[in-house]
């Protein structure tokens, strides 16, 4: 079972949650929170066991920002939510060293968030004008304040 | 070009935004020698909407609409992939003939993608009589799907709970004529476009992705069919009433541009199959779950839901606080994922075969932009 090797590919590391998900409810399998700094370990983990990386969302809290990466398998069904909670004033690790595919998702989430990925070869904006001077999934963002 | 530190022999070129070939307005920057490609950078957001902003600021019977403008080419595929995220949210279960519905619509809709993707390829390539009986074929199913849901393209049509309206005579009628007529023109494709010897030569060994390059790019879809991955959601990970229905996941060895080639045109007889037999079991009874709330406000909690689309796959993963507008939706769109390899399969390729290279990725770069 993928889900076992996967638990126990992580259980050295010292995360502080890696437990089995409710999928009929969340559509996850396992459920880990991990430290922004352990991220290209767990990574690197998981790409060993063929995993690829489905989709990496931020969530922008009062306190903290959430990343939440996504890991699926071709090969068998099991999708890993890995939680990483970033407090607003620091930098989350890039994962691009690992998985090239992130480079462009860690570009979104600087893009919508502002939040800086330490190690990241390229980060530039990659949805809005290089030049805009916005993040628009801020909650403090409003798209009608101004004059639009 | 000497600002940037390159040799006096290599200049830079600008594909798009406004080039036919580029589906949209995408801009790829290639840094060329000669006719080689040594570096290519793609130029993404032109048609950013913030779809995914928008979601934050309306309720969720309000954002159904906008699902069906991120892919306008598989909207159905969209819409079902958020009713399904909302209902698990919600604990709604949908009754069979609903999905039975939900499931025929979409494969139809798979097929008009599919459809214009051959076309438009092919255009690409310099073919243009295959457009011509791709959108003769097209058009069949979008007078089909219009005389249905009401739309031709940017369908607004599954519900929370199931479907709104119910498959009438004519439509299932149409359908199975429909199915009879594609059958009997896959042999005019074939000898058409697939025994064709320019194409062959286009496509073999162009662009080749290997299976470890599926795995780091998190590519989905033909991409990874292509390239040997049996991995389809409709069955690895089975939603709706898929499960009930016999068909099979084509796939290449290669990993070429013509591979993903074969493998979306034999996905359309898979189609076909699906949409036969799911006339054939339809079943009778209710096509919306009895008890939807009429007010959507579902409890706090996070849902990851997905869906095979024309491309790969489409993720709505969904974060709600308890109230009647979701705190985040992130749409995780297969042409971004499949997109972003673009830059390490382009290098030392020629110009006209990254042509080749992208038109066969199938980007929607509407759905990339978001």
């Amino acid at each position: 079972m993928l889900k076992d090797d996967i638990q126990k590919a992580l259980a050295p590391l010292g995360l502080s949650q890696v437990a089995e998900g409710d999928y009929a409810k969340t559509g996850c399998h396992l459920e880990v929170t991990a430290e922004p700094a352990q991220m290209p370990e767990v990574a690197e983990k998981m790409l060993s066991l063929g995993c690829f990386l489905e989709s990496l969302t931020g969530l922008h809290y009062p306190e903290h920002f959430t990343l939440v990466y996504h890991f699926g398998n071709f090969r068998e069904l099991c999708r890993t939510a890995v939680h990483v909670k970033v407090p607003l004033d620091q930098e989350a690790v890039s994962i691009s060293q690992v998985y090239p595919g992130a480079n462009w998702y860690e570009r979104e989430a600087y893009d919508l968030y502002g939040l800086r990925f330490a190690g990241h070869p390229d980060l530039r904006r990659i949805l809005l004008p290089f030049d805009a001077d916005f993040h628009p999934l801020l909650k403090k963002f409003e798209a009608s304040s101004g004059d639009a | 070009m000497l600002e940037r530190g390159l040799e006096e022999k290599t200049y830079v070129l600008n594909l798009g935004p406004q080039h036919p070939s580029t589906h949209g307005v995408l801009r790829v920057e290639l840094e060329m020698e000669g006719e080689f490609i040594t570096k290519a950078d793609p130029d993404i957001g032109y048609g950013h909407r913030g779809h995914e902003h928008m979601a934050e600021n309306r309720t969720y019977p309000q954002y159904l609409p906008n699902l069906s403008r991120i892919d306008y080419l598989h909207a159905l595929a969209y819409n079902q992939c958020y009713c399904m995220g909302v209902e698990k949210l919600l604990g709604l279960t949908v009754p069979e003939r609903g999905e039975f519905i939900r499931v025929i619509t979409a494969e139809m809709n798979r097929l008009t993608s599919h459809l214009l993707w051959v076309g438009a390829y092919l255009m690409d390539l310099g073919a243009f009589t295959p457009f011509l009986y791709c959108f003769d074929d097209r058009e069949q199913l979008l007078d089909l799907l219009d005389s249905l849901t009401g739309s031709r393209l940017t369908y607004c049509f599954h519900r929370f709970g199931g479907s709104p309206v119910d498959l009438d005579d004519d439509f299932i009628t149409g359908c199975r004529k429909f199915i009879k007529r594609l059958r009997s023109r896959w042999a005019d494709y074939d000898n058409l476009v697939t025994k064709n010897v320019i194409f062959i030569h286009r496509a073999r060994d162009v662009g080749v992705i290997t299976q470890e390059q599926c795995i780091k790019y998190g590519l989905t879809g033909p991409m990874v069919r292509g390239s040997g991955i049996p991995y389809d959601i409709r069955k690895s990970e089975p939603y709706s009433v898929y499960p009930l229905f016999d068909f099979e996941i084509p796939t290449g060895d290669r990993g070429d541009v013509m591979d993903r080639y074969l493998v979306r045109m034999r996905e359309m007889e898979q189609s076909l199959r699906i949409i036969e037999q799911a006339l054939d079991k339809l079943p009778s009874g209710p096509i919306m779950a009895e008890k939807v709330p009429k007010r959507i406000k579902p409890e706090a909690g996070e849902v990851y839901s997905a869906v095979e689309t024309a491309r790969g796959e489409f993720g709505c993963f969904i974060v709600s606080n308890g109230d009647v507008k979701p705190y985040r939706i992130k749409l995780r769109v297969p042409s971004f994922g499949n997109l972003s390899i673009l830059p390490e399969i382009a290098v030392d390729t020629l110009v006209a075969d990254l042509v080749a290279i992208l038109g066969s990725i199938d980007v929607v770069v509407p759905e990339i932009d978001r």
